[in-house]
């Protein structure tokens, strides 16, 4: 099956990180890919903002203010809403210590920044319920 | 990799650092000096005041491929710059929302349609207006290669314009590709 408008229309995808260069890049790249995106500032902004709305995907920054991609995972993972949701930590690190805590935390993958749009998109579409 | 040179001998020895094009390196170590060349690349010196720490990058934007505008240069991998920088600075103890910067370089050493010093640096300084960083000076652009020398434990910097050949052969440098949008499912 081709990439498809169809397949990925309806997927809808909260990005989280500090840097709003970042982010406008991250909209940019998953926009064109023909996903919903939605963006939060931090881990503390995900958190208020999935209180009361849905997604499929998480993508998350690690190092940020007020909640960092780990406490955002760790919190996530203790709501039964929150238990099965894919959450991807897309990050400069790339450290075994690190991935090691997000696995651990629940994260679903990893992603070295400087990202490859296609390879996130392929990520997402494998990872979203 | 960054070259250690711990000169003069006796004296309170500095340790000079050279900061190579594609790396990000921050200290609050005193008696650390981070330095650098530039021809069309530019410096980020970054300074949290109050944590007393510093650091700087080097980068240099990537030409677009034929197909696209001469001004469409990838900003992926300086993005990926600064965000390192940034990050290696907070694990010292500094504050995104008290960093100050000051940006170096950008030269158009050679006269061509694609102006990759002035990219470079049109680059740099948006980048510090979408994050809200305060940019407290720039010497950038113009044609000349330049020399910076940055004390990060005091945002001491010190910038000379130097010849041409003292620039080393610089193309831009990629982040380890094994690692490059690396997907790890657990």
């Amino acid at each position: 099956m081709t990439k498809g408008h169809e397949m990925t229309q309806s997927t809808r995808i909260l990005t989280v990180d500090d840097s709003a260069s970042m982010r406008a890049l991250l909209l940019n790249a998953l926009q064109q890919e023909g996903f919903d995106v939605e963006q939060a500032v931090d881990g503390q902004d995900a958190l208020d903002w999935l209180a009361s709305n849905e997604v499929d995907v998480i993508i998350t920054d690690i190092n940020m203010p007020r909640l960092d991609g780990f406490g955002l995972i760790e919190r996530l993972r203790e709501s039964a809403r929150h238990a099965d949701r894919p959450i991807l930590v897309l990050s400069t690190e790339s450290s075994d210590e690190k991935k090691r805590r997000a696995r651990d935390a629940g994260a679903t993958g990893w992603i070295v920044k400087p990202f490859n749009a296609d390879k996130l998109a392929a990520a997402v579409r494998r990872i979203a319920h | 990799m960054s070259a250690l040179d711990t000169s003069p001998p006796g004296r309170s020895a500095i340790k000079r650092i050279t900061v190579m094009q594609g790396e990000a390196l921050a200290s609050k170590d005193p008696q650390v000096e981070l330095s650098t060349v530039l021809g069309s690349c530019v410096a980020t010196c970054l300074f949290d005041p109050i944590a007393k720490v510093g650091g700087m990058n080097h980068f240099l934007l990537a030409e677009p491929p034929a197909h696209l505008s001469h001004l469409e240069f990838d900003e992926h991998y300086g993005l990926f710059l600064m965000e390192l920088l940034i990050n290696e600075m907070l694990k010292l103890g500094a504050a995104k929302s008290r960093l100050k910067a000051r940006l170096y370089g950008g030269a158009n050493m050679n006269s061509g349609l694609a102006q990759i010093g002035s990219a470079n640096a049109a680059f740099a300084r948006r980048f510090l207006q979408q994050e809200g960083i305060v940019q407290a000076f720039e010497d950038l652009e113009g044609q000349s290669a330049r020399r910076v020398h940055f004390q990060p434990a005091t945002g001491r910097v010190r910038c000379s314009t130097t010849a041409q050949a003292a620039i080393p052969k610089q193309k831009p440098v990629a982040p380890p590709q094994s690692d490059v949008g690396q997907v790890e499912l657990f």
